[in-house]
């Protein structure tokens, strides 16, 4: 499939599935993504097994309306039940998803991570800093490069 | 006295005497009266028998190794002297006298008189009539017993070391599979180890991100809402949550450093110093640092992820430990000396009493209190690094004089 260039008003409107298990780093990035301005509507799945329900529309997640496939999946990676990794591995042996943007948000910077997740096809891995100042940083620069960026288009 | 030799050169002389024509008889018998007192005072058992194995002489040696006499032995059957289990090898010994040939040193067993089983070497040699014809035959049996005493002492000798060096090769090897075994398990563990305090440490990191995160947004999002002092409180919050972070990842580092293999390679040592100040960009604008790098900078032998961080450890220690109202002043030179590249840090910071330029490298050694902030990881880090890659660390300082730190590494060559 042919990448589509999609336009900035276009991107902010688009929604980011954020998996992230952990209710004070949920609060926290609601909290920089508030301050970075930024527009996209964000859903939020609070472990593997929810996010992968979320994209296979299982349930109330059948209303694509109220929770549209993702434009980008901001992925934690030590989770309960199915961890970051599991769900990657799953979202890339699935035919319609396979193409679906990944970027793993996480703090761990061990290499054996790192490298399973770039084997496993993460678009990006992201390393959670110490400080709330450099996670404004980093999530107002990764929102810069994604308006910019073009995505592939999804099927449900 | 050797009989087998000398005396039976002298024997076959004494014979071919007899065969040749113009001797005289009186000669002959002086000859054979010498030969008969040889053969009877010869140590060796001599014995003569004829071809029907019946014994025709029969001399004091003989007596001595088979305790038989003369009078005994003499027109007996030599039968008598072989025990039952090697009855038969006598008739192969006439069969081959019969047809002229000489038995040499042939090692069997004999039979004492008193029913012992001697060991015995025996030479046989046909004798000849005038005529040439065979009609006997001379035995010259030795009592080997002490020799085979000696040949099967050196025998078991020999087995006790060979099975000892076996046993020897066994341990040897069983040490180095059991060294094997353990040298993988160790590593096993190691690397379980590691795992397990970089979870510990990312699950120790977690709540700090979370405190230092919340009191950040108290201060951004609730500022109106606090006085001075709670500002101050969540400032304080901030501050600990911080330290704390550091102290986890400088630990790390440090296990990282002092564990991890490392690869050495030949270092563009330009490149490593760059990368260090790199990071330390801002905090060399903000302090209005002097940076001075003193070419040339040689190749050294290294990891570059370590001397990236060796580097970088020494270079903010330099842009730290200032004097109050002075803009640091660091300066980057090398010096070779012989194959060795050494590598100095020099700062105009506070410097250090003599008395702790051992200390301050250890762990968790700490000269200064919260004018200084900071883990006592950071020159821990440098030498252990440093250590790790086969080189040497050390400083030079005094008190109000700034430090010059040095480094040491093997050069790369050109």
């Amino acid at each position: 499939m042919a990448p589509q260039i999609i336009d900035r008003t276009i991107f902010d409107q688009q929604t980011i599935l954020l998996v992230e298990d952990n209710e004070d780093d949920v609060f926290i990035m609601r909290n920089v993504f508030k301050k970075a301005a930024m527009t996209n509507p964000l859903q939020v799945a609070r472990d593997g097994e929810q996010a992968i329900g979320y994209l296979k529309g299982e349930g109330s997640y059948g209303d694509r309306h109220k929770f549209p496939l993702p434009v980008i999946v901001l992925m934690d990676l030590n989770m309960p039940k199915k961890n970051g990794l599991e769900v990657l591995k799953w979202i890339r042996e699935h035919p319609s998803l396979n193409t679906l943007t990944v970027h793993m948000l996480t703090a761990s910077s061990l290499p054996s991570d790192i490298e399973l997740a770039a084997r496993l096809g993460a678009n990006a891995y992201l390393i959670k800093p110490g400080k709330l100042d450099e996670l404004l940083e980093i999530v107002k620069a990764w929102i810069k490069v994604n308006s910019f960026a073009a995505f592939p288009a999804l099927g449900a | 006295m050797e009989p087998d030799g000398k005396d039976g050169a002298l024997l076959r002389g004494v014979l071919r005497a007899g065969e040749s024509a113009g001797q005289s008889t009186e000669q002959l018998r002086l000859a054979t009266q010498h030969l008969a007192s040889i053969v009877e005072f010869s140590d060796d058992a001599i014995i003569s028998k004829n071809l029907e194995g019946i014994v025709t002489s029969w001399n004091a040696g003989a007596k001595r190794l088979f305790g038989y006499s003369a009078a005994e032995m003499i027109g007996g059957p030599v039968t008598r002297l072989i025990p039952s289990h090697k009855q038969d090898e006598e008739p192969g010994i006439i069969a081959r006298i019969r047809s002229g040939e000489r038995i040499d040193h042939y090692e069997t067993v004999r039979l004492h008189k008193n029913g012992k089983l001697i060991d015995v070497s025996l030479t046989v040699s046909p004798i000849k009539d005038a005529d040439n014809r065979i009609i006997g035959a001379s035995k010259i049996a030795r009592d080997i017993t002490e020799k085979k005493k000696t040949e099967a002492e050196l025998l078991r000798r020999e087995r006790q070391l060979k099975q000892a060096r076996e046993e020897l090769l066994e341990h040897a090897r069983k040490l180095e599979q059991r060294v094997e075994e353990r040298t993988l398990e160790l590593r096993e563990s190691n690397h379980q180890l590691e795992t397990l305090v970089y979870s510990i440490a990312h699950d120790l990191r977690a709540p700090l991100r979370s405190m230092q995160a919340y009191s950040q947004i108290l201060l951004d999002d609730y500022v109106s809402g606090l006085d001075e002092t709670a500002r101050h409180y969540a400032r304080r919050i901030i501050h600990s949550a911080e330290t704390m972070d550091a102290l986890v990842l400088d630990l790390l580092s440090y296990g990282r450093i002092a564990r991890s293999e490392m690869f050495l390679e030949p270092l563009a040592l330009e490149s490593v110093w760059k990368t260090a100040l790199q990071q330390y960009e801002k905090d060399i604008g903000d302090k209005q640092a002097r940076i001075e790098t003193v070419p040339p900078l040689p190749r050294v032998m290294g990891n570059e992820v370590t001397l990236g961080q060796v580097l970088a450890n020494l270079l903010g220690n330099a842009l730290k430990f200032t004097v109050p109202e002075t803009a640091p002043s660091v300066r980057f030179r090398t010096e070779e000396r012989d194959r060795l590249v050494r590598i100095w840090i020099e700062d105009n910071g506070i410097g250090i009493d003599p008395e702790y330029h051992d200390r301050i490298f250890r762990i968790f050694e700490r000269l200064q209190g919260q004018a200084y902030p900071g883990t006592g990881i950071g020159l821990s880090i440098v030498r252990k690094g440093i250590e790790r890659m086969g080189g040497r660390s050390g400083v030079e300082s005094t008190p109000g004089k700034g430090s010059r730190f040095w480094i040491e590494l093997p050069a790369a060559g050109p």
